[in-house]
This record gives structure tokens, C-alpha cells and sequence, in this order.
């Protein structure tokens, strides 16, 4: 594959070289036929959990915080913890979708689908907590701007980061889930195509918009993509600085500092990518999907969580030193408690996982060995979840006035409500990888035509023994 | 129906001159007149609607010709039938006024059926001239509490009351209180205090139940059959003439005084040195240096509310009034006074009558008396230089013992006397009535019972089952008398199988009078109706007497025969009696029976005691001192939720007591907190969780008292472990101490309900403290930083910038304003458990911390509650505004707009916010007082009851400022400094807290914050505070 002629795809990304038709074949085949037991197994397991969450939502709404818990010293744990945790997690897709699209990554294609589902489902999860955790769920629409009403002219306050949570996060979800259905479309075209039901052909029809894959409107389509890819990439940044501002904008020892916007984008980022990893690993399993995502659009992911490992690194190492160079006591105190008091294990953990973990990537080894990816990814999203409990309960529990001193121990509905996150994401996805297009159909089938004219170029170098430009 | 429709066609009705409608109940009283119901006795009467005649032809809508019925439910079918007969003319009321009356008639019903059986107890129907509603009345009275007797004013709304305060214009006691004395309203509302009288366990009439009791006194009487008549220190004149005429009636009986903690070992010293039992009044303001050997006078000796106001106003270290005093204690476990100490010496509880013989001695040598050495107890330097500067304060210096022994107290009595304190701050002339209690006579009380020689016993206000040395068996001999008859409020340790239960009305229901210190007296009126049939003890004891007089007249009677004559302003008992009542104090001035030293008391065989004591006492045994628990005293009061939930000055634990140890102990024992270990001692063993205790002496164990009821109610049942039955009767003294106590470590553990678990600054500027030298320098200097830059618009500003100012100096960590905040601002009790998870719902907490050595450091009290910022780290990161500052610097947090994110709290760096995990009121997590009704009635009418899913705080009384205003508003004059008044600052002996207008340069508050002393906790976040500390001054000798 050495010396390739300039422009030409330089790495094979969907493998065998399969057909336009065998592209949709394969890809429609879960949704045409029945799933394997695997798929079973992890949808009894994923509705176990989503049962969990319901259960132990009502209980909480019930009852009150008080099932948590939390305590005077420490108002936000678990819940915090899993918002932040879900809103890192989704912001991969963003960027693959968005920012890869933008940088015209080939290789985002095989992914970018199943990615940008990951996104809607984790901030439906994320979207949760902010609810859960609120004294008075009911009240809620509080925090929404509303003209003024028999509650009187009252207004939110837009000093708050809260406030500019529901905004951020509210975009973050609409501009997504706009950009993954506007995706969508020409695969549900030709599902609608394919479909021999009628239910199934009205459904695809509907969805599809009327596609009728025309010039004009491959034409507009793409240019709306771009559009919709240059909107949602500030948000890949914006969404999670303004989450890091929820703690940065505080005054709290551990919270307060000013390199918690690119830290937590970083961080989101890696954990997102831990994500997808683990998600990609299971679907290719489980859905034979291995020709379309392969082993080098694992490696590529690989070397992103190195780098953003790299940098969220990087962050843990400054705090430390602007903890001892800015000499604040509160601060400074902050941090040897991060390390030696009693929430030491969560921050070891922290390290292990986000500041070792990924240095095994340097190696192309275990880029391409899909056990180490996917024990390595659990590792990452174990680390990313444990960070910002760090950040969050280590900071609260021992702040300023060492009498209010106190500690945090989670109750069954705290570790139940976390679990169900996971219940109702994974019940989500396995029902998107059931009965949407997981991978994006037409997108892959550019790559494969990519490739097909890389062959035919390589071919007509060896045989002409001269390279000749080939533009698309 | 069909009726109805056709009388609903005409929307107006004509009425004619119409007779008066008589409704009738139900059938049954239509064809058998009114019948005598039980709730109604006598029946309802017949329900008249009695119309003048309107104009002829006056056209009136048909809705309104039954608004004046209620009371009764309707049944329309009844009303067609009666309109039938009654008012052939009109028509039948149509289907909405059907719907209006049965709404308003359920309406009425329901209503009805929350009011309190007992007619007299419904609150006013017709206003009476004093009583607005909305406005509260204070009425003077005494504190039943205990027997310090504190004079108090009542604060009551619309005829409950619900809030204690202190009265003003005490000289003895102030406007403070401390916490047992404002929780005592609390008391009033136990929903499970005794309903009425009981005879042998049932129910009875009181008639019956006097009968009864009558008849056997005579009987025993006629038999010459012992009568005792137990009661509680009795320091009630009027009750102390009636009980005497009680012996007069029935001369086999004899009156006994015992207390719980008793004073007794001073008492009996008194009557050696100065030739009658009586408890001196010390002045403490005016000792210089004051030596005392475990006596907590700050936290419960004797008058606390009285001593801590007298200490603080003899230290006060600002203004002219400024003296440099130095107190010395001699204690084993750190108590409130001890954390108050320019030094304090931890001392075995055995060698405390050591510490007096060697000061004694020391002394001895400077006044050119004899006395023999005894071997030092504690390092003899220390004891040098106490001596030194007792001495150099001749006259102006005081050393006080809280040791029930009397060979110490004889010697305390003989350092004062060396010292010439006599007549200066231990006055004789007028000495205190506040503790009474006898222990020798109570354990010939017992004796006689369990020998058989007493007949008969009539218990008030004591609780021997549960708080005399094995309490139990003490209950069950009662079984073998003729009769027994107890006062007490409730099924107690004690009265389970009593004869007579004649429960005695709280002290706010009851009329009644008390004289703390000869020849001040104060007067008790009742603050509401009795709650249940109740009545009180003296008239109980009158109708024993076959007299039918009632308490009131009686004390009228006592007051007009007694009093009056005493006193020689007023002429008319009425003017006399008014004023007095109103006043709620009449100083009497020193009677004419005065007692006056006349130096007599052998002293010497005290020493000799002592010694021989000390050296038995000897060896490298563990020592048990038991001490009296701030919050819950004696443990009378047990079932109080407040008092429970109040954690310990000290040790910050509550629902509970601990067995306190010293650090190096319990490393050695391989304990922490909270592992349960079994203290054995004269063979009875107790277990109770073990708790590190810095300054506890290494070779004692303490254990607060009060605590470990098994009677008492849901709340105070269980609660800790009752040290009681470790206390032995010890030449005529009951000791609060054990020697030779082994310490078995369990392998259990429990979780302790603590408030606090950091004792430690880890270096931190929070709790400033300087020392009288330092001071002295930095006061010269007026060097004051400049002012922190801020990013942040300055806020409007009003007409005042309300303010608080703490000074630490004076704080002595009584917590009596934690239970005053929770009283005034519906703070809910939350519970052992909530406790335990930190959730303590406290709007003012006492944060306290340790420095110096962990053997024996020095102590600091915090009070912290919100610090209303002028830039507040909560008010920016609400999202809904929920909380704002108001434009008189009060940070307001608006609970309806509350949605309970929870990042005020976070954000908070005073971690003062309190959020409601649950909701308190309903019982399901925290069934306390304001989860029952009777309990609710002490709910502050002012101040929202905040639901679940809220954030709470401090709110500076708001309500309080508010009513101020009005005040001013209607009167038209401006406010004046120290008006308002917040429930903290109300109730502090000390004056540690002051509030006002900081705008105001001339208030006391911004004298104070602008003082040299003055700083704010955490100042250099920028939040700038409109709450500020004075620094606290240590006294710089100490070594």
C-alpha cells in the first residue's frame, strides 16, 4: 500500500470490498431478521434495569432526597455524578458526526450512526438527573423562562450555570437529535424501499420525507448536513464547559478553577469514545458487523481516547500544581485530601483508569486487540465516572469550616438509580440497533466506492507504473 | 327532585312574613324531642333562622335563606318535608343551594371535629380586650424547668404559648435562658403526657381518687402509720406553708427533698461552717479569679443561666467595664465551664477533695494558718500559682465545688473564709433556695420503705425508679405500702404500680410562686388552659386536707397574708397583687433570719477525711465521673425531642449519651468512637458507646446523666444509657463519681448521632483569638486591612443593613440558642437516624473546636447560622431565584420558589443551609412534635412549616424584624436600637449576640463590628458577611 497516488483513500476501511447491494443487505439484515440470542440476553438484561430506574425513581419521588444519601455537607453525589457522566458520554458522537464530517474523515462513517444514537440516549439519560435530583420534580418548569404568570412577573436567574444548563443541554439534545433523524433519511428511503410489510413501508415512508434520492436532493442534503455539522461542532465544545461551569462558577476548593472548561471537554470526549468503543465492540459481535466496523476504525478510536487521556492527564497534573503554587490553604488542603483522605481509592481509580489506561495505546498491538480494547474501554468509562465523583464528593464533603466536615455513603437507591441509567441507555440502544439502520447506509457505500476507485487507481498504477490523480 | 327542579325554574323567590325555622336534627328528635347526646350534653338547641320582616314584595335570591345554618348535616329529603310544612309560600331550596350547604355543612363538621373535647379548652370564641389575634401577649412567670426557678416571660399567640423568654427585668437572671428551660414549652404539647387521674391503673374521677387518698391517710394516720411526702427541691413558699400545714394535718407524715443531682454535700458543709443548711449565693461577676473544682455552673451547677450572665459580665473585655479575671477548673471530662477555663486541670473525680485540701493547705501557709500538707493530686506548680492568685485577690476571688461531698465543701467553705470571700462573692445573707434536696434523709426514706416502716408516700416531681441507685427495686418496694401516690405526668421508672397517679399540671398551666434566692420571689401564672384534666399539686394536696379551695385563691390568699406585710410600696393587695403578677418578681431584700459567718465548721477532720479518701482512692483503677447532660439535666424532661435532638455542647453528640475517654486511653484500649464498652463498678454494669474525648483525664470514664430513660415516651424511651445506678451514697452524699471501675471493650459498635465529627481548625483563620496582651498591642496599633477588592455591582441599598454580631469572648457554648431558633422558627426534630446522616435540620449550630495539646486543650464555641452575605455565593447560582439578598442586607430564601437543587447549599462556604430530605411533618420519617397535633400547637404561627424538597436557613428572625416594624409604623416613632431582638440574641445569658442597623453608627452591632476584636469568617472569598465575630481573648498566664 506504500507510495499511493495523492487524494487516493490510503486505508481500507470497510474490508472485502462488498458490493452497493450487499452494503444494504448487510446492514438491514438485523432489522429484517431476527436477532441473535446475544441480543436477547442484553435486552432482558437492559429492561431489568430500566425496571431498576423506574422503580427506584418512584420510590424517590415518593419519599424525597432523603432516600439518597446525601447530607448537609454533601448536597450533590450520585445524581451529579451521572449527569456529567451521561453529557461526557454523549459528546463523542457529536464530534464524530459533526467535527469528523467537517475535517472529512472517512472513517467516521462506519460509526458516526450508532455514535450520534449513543449521544441522544445518553443525554435522555443525563436529561434525567437534573429532574431526579431536584427537591420538588413537580416544580421544575421553574427553571424555564415563562412569561409572567399567576406566579407573578418571576423570572429565572441567568447568573446561575443551572440556567445555563437547560439551555445548553436543551440545544445540545434538539441540534442532535435533528442531525441523527436529517442522517437517517436516505437509509429510511431505502428501507422503505426494501420493506415487504405494509406497516413497515408507511412507517419508512413517513420517516423518509419523501426521498426520492434525486441530484437536487442529494445536493441540498448535503449542504444542509454541513450546515447542521458547523451548528452542532461549537456544541461539542459549548455543552460541556458550560456542565464544567456548574462547578468552575462556585466558589468551592476543588470547583473553583478556571481550566475546568477544556478539561471537562477533554474529558468528555475520552469518556464518550470509551463509549463507543464498548458499544461498537458488542454491536459487531453481536450483529456480525465486523466487515463494516473493523479493527482499523478501532485502532483510529484508540489513538483519540490516547489523546484526550493525554490531555485530561495533563488537567489532573495542573490542578495539582496551581493547588500548591497558588497556595490557598482551602485548596491546597483540597487536594492532599484528594489524594490520602478517605475518598482516596476513587481518585486512584480515577488515575489507573484515565492516566495509565490509555498509555497502552501507544502500542499497535493492543490498539488492534479487541479484548484489550474493550476491557480498556469499560476501564475508561469507570475512570471517567469515577472523576467526576471525585470532583464532586471529595470537593463537597470537606470544604471550608472543618466542622461541617462530613462524609458521603451511598444508599441502594443511589447505586439502583445509577444502575438503571445504564438500563434505560442500553434498552434504547439495542432497540435503535434492532430496528434503525445502525450504521449509516449511504455513507458507508461513498466509502466503498472510494475504495472500489482506489482499487481500480491501484490497479491501473502497477499496471501503468505511474501514478495519476484521481479527484472525486 | 322533581320539586326541586320546579322550584329552580324560579331563579327569585317572594317572600311573605315568615315564623322563625325550627330545624330538627334527625328524625328521632322530630317525633322524640332533643335528646342528651354525649358530645353535646343537653343536646344542640334548636337552630332558629329568625328573619326581620323584609318589605312586602322585597325580592331576596333563594341562596341565601339558609346561610345561617351549620352545624348539622342536611338531608335534602328532609328539608322538602319541612319547607312543606313550615313555609308553604316558598318554594324548596334548588340543587345549588342544596350543593352549598351540604359543603359548608361537611365544612362545619369537620371543623367541629377538630376542636378539643373539653369546651373550656377552645380558644376564646369571643375576644377579650387583651388578646388580638396575630399579636402576641408575654406574661410573666417562672420557669418549672427545675429548681433554679428562672423568671420568665411567655410568649403566647392567640392563647397558646410558644415561645419561652427570659424576663428583663430579672437582676438575677436576665432575659436568658438556657436549653432545657426553652424546650420546657415543648414539654407542654407531649402528646403523651397523662390525660387525667388514675386510680390503680384505671382511669377515675378526681373526687374519687381524693376520697380514696383521703380516707387512707386518715386511716394510716389514725394507725400512727409513716406518711412520706417525697417531693423535688421546693423552693415555692406558698407551697412550703401548705406542705407544712399538710404535716400539721396529718402528723405522722414528714416532707423529704431529694434531688436527682443533688446539692446535698454543700448544704450539710453550709450547716457545719455556718450553722443552718444552705447553698450561698455566689457572686461570680464580681470574682477576679474564680477556682472551680467540677463545678459546671455555666452549664447546670446549681443557677447556670444566672452564673453564666454574672461570669460573662465579670470577663466582659471590651469597654470600661474591662477586668482581667482568670478561672481555674479542676474537672475529669470537659465540661461547658471547663471549655470556658483560662486553665483547666484535668483531675480524677476521687482527687478533687485533694485539690481543695492542697489549695486549703497552700492558703493556709499565706494567711499565717496552720495546715497540714496533703500530697499534690495534680502538678503542685499549678496549684502554687492558683493559690498565689486566690490570694492576691483576697475578697474578689471565689472557689466553687460541684462535689457532693461535704469534707470538700467544708474546705472550699474554709479557702473563702481564708480568703475573705464571705459576705463579698459568697453571699450568706441571702442564700439560694435552688437546691434542697437532702440525700441522707432520701436514703432513710428508702431504708424505710424497704424495712417496711413507712406507711404511705406521696411522690412530686421526683422519679426514684429511675434515677436512684438501683431505681428499679426502689419502684417495686413501693408495692408493699398502703399508699402511694404519685404527681408525676406521665407512666414513669416509678409509678407503675402507684395507687394514685394525681397528674400535676405543666408549669405554664399552673398558678404557682418560687423563691430561688431568700427573699426573691416570682410569681407562675398560667399561659394556657389546662390541657387535660389535670390539676395541680397544691390543690391536690388542699382536697387531701378536705379543703375546697382552689390553687389560685389559695396563693392569692398566701401572697395578701404572707407577702404583702413584707413589702411596703403598695397599700391595696389588688395594686400589690397586679403588680407583682405582671412584674412577675418582688425583691423582698435579705430576710431578717440572715445567716452570718461565724467561723465554725471542723475543718480539719475534714482534711483528715479527705486524705484518707484520696489515699484509698489511689492505684491505676479507672475512675467513672457522671455528670449532669446540659440538655437533658436530670433526665425529668426526657421525652423533649428539642433537648434530645440538641447535640452536647462538648462532645457534639446527640440522642444519646457516650462514655468519654481520654485519647491516649483509648489507643491503648484499641477503641473509636462509637464502640460499645461495659463499665463495671460496685457490681453494677452499664454499656454505652465509647466516645475519644480530648482533655479528659487518662484514668476516667465520663458519662453524662438524664439520659437511658425506659418510661418516659416514643421519644425519649431508649435513648442512651442511664448512668444513675452507678452513683452510691457515700457519707450522706450521693457521689457522682465511681472508683474502681473496670472498662470491658465488647466487640459491638454503634454509629453516633454526631453534629460535629472535625474538632480540628487544620490551621484555618475561622475562630480568631488573641490573647489580653496582645490585644492590648494591637488595640494601640487600630491597624485594620484594607477593604477586598470586589467584581460585583454594589446592591441597592435601604434604610437599615440589619447585622449580627458574635462575640466568642462571651460565648460560653451553652446552646441554649440552638433550642431558642428551633422554637421560634419551626425547626423540625429529625431524629437519631437523620442525625447519623448528618441531616440535622439546626438553623444555628455551636461548631467547636480543639487546640493545643490533645490531653488537655482549649476549647472554642462557634455559634454559626447563616451569614446573610452582602455578595452571596447562594443567591448567584440559584437558577429560579429562590434565595436573594433584600435591600436591608437580609438573605432571604423564598420556600415556594424553592425547587431543591441544592446548589445554594453546596456553594455555601458557612455550610449553614439546610435542606429537607424528607417531609417532617408527616411522621414517616421523623414522627416528632410536628408530626402530631397536640405537638403542632407549638409551632410558631409566624414562620412557614417548610415542606419537603426545600432549602432552609437562617432568616435572621425575620418575622420578628417584621413585627418591629409594625410596632414602629403604628406608634410613629423611630426604631430604636435593640428593639428587634433575634430569638438567639433574646435567649443568651451572655449577651454573646447582638443585632441591629449597621447603618446605624451609635447601634451596639455596628459598634461592634467596627471594634478592634472585630473580623468575619472567611472574609477573603468576598462574600462579606452582615454576621461578624468578636475575637475571642485568652488570658496570657495560662501555662
Amino acid at each position: 500500500m506504500d507510495k499511493l497516488p495523492d487524494g487516493v483513500a490510503d486505508v481500507v476501511w470497510i474490508e472485502g470490498s462488498p458490493t452497493l447491494g450487499k452494503v444494504t443487505a448487510d446492514i438491514a439484515a438485523p432489522m429484517e431478521g431476527k436477532p441473535g440470542k446475544l441480543w436477547y440476553f442484553l435486552f432482558a438484561l437492559a429492561l431489568l434495569g430500566l425496571l431498576d430506574l423506574l422503580a427506584m425513581a418512584t420510590w424517590l419521588v415518593a419519599n424525597g432526597i432523603g432516600v439518597w444519601g446525601l447530607n448537609n455537607s454533601v448536597g450533590w453525589a450520585f445524581d451529579i455524578t451521572n449527569f456529567v457522566f451521561w453529557i461526557g458520554i454523549g459528546h463523542a458522537g457529536t464530534l464524530i458526526s459533526a467535527i469528523l464530517l467537517l475535517f472529512r474523515q472517512k472513517w467516521r462513517t462506519s460509526i458516526n450512526r450508532s455514535a450520534e444514537g449513543m449521544t441522544i440516549f445518553a443525554v435522555m439519560c443525563a436529561g434525567l438527573f437534573p429532574l431526579l435530583h431536584m427537591g420538588r420534580p413537580w416544580d421544575a418548569f421553574f427553571i424555564f423562562p415563562y412569561v409572567p404568570n399567576q406566579h407573578g412577573p418571576l423570572w429565572v436567574n441567568f447568573r446561575s450555570p443551572l440556567v445555563w444548563d437547560v439551555f445548553a443541554i436543551s440545544t445540545y439534545f434538539t441540534i442532535s437529535l435533528v442531525f441523527w433523524f436529517l442522517g437517517l433519511v436516505p437509509d429510511f428511503a431505502t428501507l422503505r424501499d426494501r420493506a415487504i410489510g405494509k406497516i413497515k413501508k408507511v412507517v419508512f415512508g413517513i420517516l423518509s420525507l419523501g426521498w426520492n434520492g434525486s441530484h437536487r436532493t442529494w445536493h441540498r442534503y448535503e449542504l444542509v448536513s454541513l450546515v447542521l455539522a458547523g451548528l452542532a461542532t461549537p456544541l461539542v465544545l459549548s455543552v460541556h464547559s458550560i456542565v464544567s461551569m456548574d462547578f468552575a462558577t462556585s466558589l468551592l476548593p476543588g470547583w473553583h478553577a478556571t481550566i475546568f472548561p477544556p478539561y471537562f471537554v477533554a474529558g468528555a470526549i475520552y469518556s464518550g469514545f470509551g463509549m463507543v468503543l464498548t458499544l461498537l465492540i458488542l454491536t459487531r459481535q453481536s450483529m456480525n458487523l465486523q466487515r463494516y466496523i473493523t479493527i482499523k476504525h478501532l485502532d483510529a478510536m484508540a489513538k483519540v481516547l490516547l489523546l484526550t487521556g493525554m490531555i485530561v492527564s495533563y488537567a489532573y497534573a495542573t490542578e495539582f500544581f496551581s493547588a500548591w503554587y497558588g497556595g490557598d490553604i482551602y485548596e491546597k488542603y483540597h487536594f492532599i485530601n484528594r489524594a490520602t483522605g478517605p475518598y482516596a481509592f476513587g481518585f486512584y481509580l480515577m488515575v489507573l483508569c484515565n492516566v495509565l489506561t490509555p498509555q497502552l495505546f501507544w502500542f499497535k498491538k493492543l490498539r488492534q486487540n479487541v479484548a484489550v480494547l474493550f476491557v480498556a474501554s469499560i476501564l475508561v468509562n469507570i475512570g471517567m465516572w469515577f472523576e467526576r465523583f471525585v470532583i464532586i464528593v471529595v470537593s463537597l464533603h470537606r470544604a471550608f469550616l472543618p466542622a461541617s466536615w462530613g462524609m458521603f455513603y451511598p444508599t441502594p437507591v443511589d447505586i439502583g438509580i445509577l444502575v438503571g441509567s445504564f438500563g434505560l441507555f442500553f434498552t434504547l440502544f439495542l432497540l435503535f440497533i434492532r430496528y434503525m439502520p445502525m450504521i449509516a447506509i449511504w455513507e458507508v457505500k461513498t466509502v466503498v466506492a472510494d475504495q472500489q476507485h482506489t482499487d481500480a487507481a491501484l490497479a491501473h498504477a502497477a499496471h501503468a507504473g505511474e501514478g495519476s490523480s484521481h479527484g472525486k | 327532585m322533581s320539586d326541586h327542579r320546579q322550584g329552580a325554574k324560579d331563579k327569585l323567590v317572594v317572600l311573605g312574613t315568615r315564623r322563625p325555622t325550627a330545624y330538627w336534627k334527625s328524625t328521632d328528635e322530630l317525633h322524640n324531642g332533643v335528646v342528651d347526646h354525649g358530645e353535646f350534653p343537653g343536646g344542640l338547641p334548636p337552630i332558629t333562622v329568625d328573619y326581620a320582616p323584609p318589605a312586602e314584595g322585597a325580592v331576596i335570591p333563594t341562596g341565601h335563606d339558609h346561610d345561617h345554618d351549620h352545624g348539622h348535616d342536611h338531608d335534602h329529603g328532609e328539608h322538602d318535608h319541612e319547607h312543606e310544612h313550615d313555609e308553604p309560600g316558598s318554594d324548596g331550596p334548588n340543587r345549588r343551594d342544596f350543593l352549598t350547604l351540604m359543603g359548608f355543612s361537611v365544612g362545619a363538621a369537620s371543623l367541629a371535629a377538630c376542636r378539643a373535647p373539653e369546651i373550656k379548652a377552645v380558644p376564646l370564641p369571643v375576644a377579650v380586650e387583651d388578646m388580638v389575634a396575630g399579636v402576641p401577649n408575654f406574661y410573666a412567670t417562672t420557669c418549672g424547668g427545675c429548681a433554679s426557678s428562672c423568671t420568665l416571660l411567655v410568649k403566647q399567640r392567640d392563647g397558646r404559648p410558644i415561645k419561652i423568654e427570659g424576663n428583663d427585668a430579672s437582676e438575677i437572671f436576665g432575659g436568658g435562658t438556657c436549653a432545657a428551660g426553652q424546650a420546657t414549652v415543648l414539654g407542654l404539647y407531649d402528646n403523651e403526657r397523662l390525660k387525667g387521674p388514675q386510680w390503680k391503673g384505671k382511669a377515675a374521677a378526681w373526687a374519687e381518687i381524693d376520697e380514696q387518698v383521703t380516707t387512707s391517710l386518715r386511716q394510716i394516720t389514725a394507725k400512727q402509720g409513716k406518711i412520706v411526702l417525697l417531693t423535688s427541691s421546693t423552693n415555692s413558699p406558698s407551697l412550703r406553708a401548705l406542705i407544712a400545714r399538710f404535716l400539721k394535718e396529718y402528723p405522722t407524715a414528714r416532707h423529704v427533698q431529694y434531688d436527682a443531682i443533688s446539692a446535698s454535700a454543700l448544704r450539710a458543709a453550709s450547716a457545719q461552717a455556718f450553722g443552718k443548711p444552705l447553698i450561698p449565693h455566689y457572686a461570680f461577676d464580681k470574682a477576679r479569679v474564680i477556682v472551680s473544682l467540677d463545678a459546671d455552673f455555666l452549664g447546670t451547677w446549681i443557677s447556670p443561666v444566672e452564673f453564666a450572665r454574672a461570669y460573662a459580665h465579670g470577663r466582659r473585655a471590651n469597654g470600661p467595664e474591662d477586668a482581667e479575671t482568670l478561672h481555674v477548673q479542676f474537672e475529669p471530662g470537659m465540661s461547658v465551664t471547663g471549655s470556658n477555663a483560662d486553665q483547666r486541670v484535668p483531675t480524677l473525680p476521687s482527687q478533687l477533695g485533694a485539690v481543695a485540701a492542697a489549695l486549703l493547705a497552700r492558703i493556709g501557709k499565706l494567711a499565717g494558718q496552720a495546715v497540714d500538707p496533703v500530697t499534690d493530686p495534680v502538678d503542685g506548680k499549678i496549684l502554687d500559682s492558683v493559690a498565689a492568685e486566690l490570694w492576691k485577690h483576697k475578697g474578689e476571688s471565689l472557689v466553687v465545688a460541684g462535689v457532693n461531698d461535704t469534707a470538700t465543701q467544708l474546705v472550699v467553705h474554709t479557702i473563702n473564709r481564708l480568703l475573705g470571700n464571705i459576705g463579698k462573692t459568697v453571699d450568706l445573707a441571702r442564700p439560694s433556695m435552688q437546691r434542697l434536696g437532702d440525700d441522707a434523709e432520701m436514703a432513710a426514706v428508702v431504708d424505710g420503705i424497704n424495712k417496711g416502716e413507712i406507711q404511705a408516700l406521696i411522690m412530686h416531681g421526683v422519679n426514684p425508679g429511675y434515677d436512684y441507685a438501683d431505681g428499679a427495686n426502689f419502684a417495686k418496694a413501693l408495692s408493699k405500702l398502703a399508699l402511694v401516690v404519685s404527681t408525676a405526668d406521665r407512666h414513669d421508672e416509678t409509678n407503675a404500680d402507684v395507687h394514685a397517679l394525681c397528674p400535676d399540671h405543666h408549669f405554664l398551666e399552673s398558678w404557682g410562686d418560687a423563691e430561688p434566692i431568700a427573699g426573691y420571689l416570682s410569681l407562675q401564672q398560667p399561659t394556657i388552659a389546662p390541657l387535660y384534666e389535670t390539676r395541680s399539686f397544691a390543690e391536690s394536696l388542699l382536697r387531701w386536707m378536705d379543703d375546697t379551695t382552689t390553687h389560685y385563691d389559695y396563693l392569692r390568699e398566701f401572697w395578701r397574708t404572707q407577702v404583702m406585710p413584707r413589702q411596703t410600696g403598695l397599700t391595696t393587695f389588688d395594686a400589690f397583687w397586679d403588680h407583682s403578677l405582671e412584674r412577675g418578681i418582688l425583691d423582698l431584700g435579705a430576710p431578717a433570719d440572715a445567716v452570718t459567718d461565724g467561723g465554725a465548721g471542723d475543718w480539719k477532720a475534714a482534711l483528715a477525711t479527705i486524705r484518707d479518701d484520696a489515699q484509698k482512692a489511689g492505684g491505676d483503677k479507672f475512675e467513672l465521673a457522671l455528670f449532669e447532660s446540659v440538655g437533658l439535666r436530670d433526665g425529668s424532661d426526657g421525652n423533649n425531642p428539642w433537648l434530645l435532638e440538641m447535640p452536647d455542647p462538648i462532645n457534639k453528640v446527640s440522642w444519646g449519651n457516650v462514655a468519654m475517654l481520654a485519647p491516649q486511653t483509648a489507643k491503648k484500649l484499641g477503641l473509636s468512637d462509637g464502640d460499645i464498652i461495659a463499665l463495671a463498678a460496685g457490681g453494677v454494669t452499664i454499656e454505652a458507646p465509647a466516645f475519644i474525648q480530648p482533655g479528659q483525664h487518662p484514668r476516667t470514664v465520663s458519662l453524662a446523666l438524664g439520659y437511658g430513660r425506659s418510661s418516659v415516651g416514643k421519644a425519649g424511651n431508649g435513648v442512651g444509657v442511664n448512668g444513675f445506678g452507678m452513683m452510691h451514697v457515700a457519707r450522706g452524699g450521693r457521689r457522682n463519681w465511681a472508683t474502681d471501675v473496670t472498662v470491658t471493650v465488647t466487640n459491638r459498635s454503634e454509629k453516633l448521632a454526631s453534629s460535629q465529627t472535625t474538632f480540628s481548625l487544620e490551621g484555618r483563620p475561622i475562630v480568631l483569638e488573641t490573647t489580653r496582651e496582645e490585644w492590648k498591642e494591637d488595640k494601640a496599633k487600630k491597624e485594620k486591612g484594607e477593604p477586598l477588592l470586589n467584581l460585583w455591582n454594589e446592591r441597592l441599598k435601604g434604610d437599615k443593613l440589619w447585622g449580627m454580631s458574635i462575640d466568642l469572648d462571651a460565648c460560653t457554648g451553652c446552646s441554649a440558642c440552638v433550642v431558642a431558633c428551633q422554637a421560634e422558627n419551626n425547626v423540625p426534630v429529625v431524629g437519631k437516624d437523620q442525625v447519623q446522616r448528618q441531616r440535622i435540620m439546626h438553623w444555628m449550630r455551636i461548631d467547636r473546636y480543639y487546640s493545643g495539646s490533645e490531653d488537655n486543650p482549649q476549647a472554642l464555641h462557634q455559634p454559626l447560622m447563616c451569614q446573610h452575605c452582602n455578595h452571596a455565593p447562594c443567591e448567584t447560582v440559584c437558577p429560579v431565584l429562590a434565595t436573594t439578598t433584600s435591600s436591608e442586607g437580609l438573605n432571604q430564601q423564598v420556600y415556594n420558589r424553592c425547587i431543591g437543587t441544592r446548589y445554594c447549599a453546596n456553594n455555601c462556604p458557612y455550610k449553614v443551609r439546610r435542606f429537607n430530605w424528607y417531609n417532617y411533618t408527616t411522621g414517616n420519617h421523623a414522627g416528632y412534635n410536628m408530626a402530631n397535633p397536640t405537638g403542632r400547637l407549638v409551632l410558631n404561627p409566624d414562620v412557614t412549616v417548610r415542606t419537603r424538597g426545600v432549602m432552609e436557613k437562617c432568616s435572621l428572625c425575620v418575622q420578628r424584624i417584621a413585627a418591629v416594624k409594625n410596632a414602629v409604623v403604628k406608634r410613629g416613632e423611630p426604631m430604636q436600637d435593640g428593639e428587634v431582638k433575634t430569638a438567639c440574641q433574646q435567649v443568651c445569658p451572655t449577651d454573646a449576640i447582638r443585632f441591629g442597623d449597621q447603618n446605624d453608627p451609635q447601634s451596639g452591632v455596628a459598634q461592634r463590628m467596627n471594634g478592634e476584636r472585630a473580623y468575619r469568617v472567611l472574609d477573603d472569598l468576598g462574600t462579606r458577611p452582615n454576621v461578624g465575630y468578636l475575637k475571642k481573648v485568652r488570658h496570657g498566664q495560662t501555662t
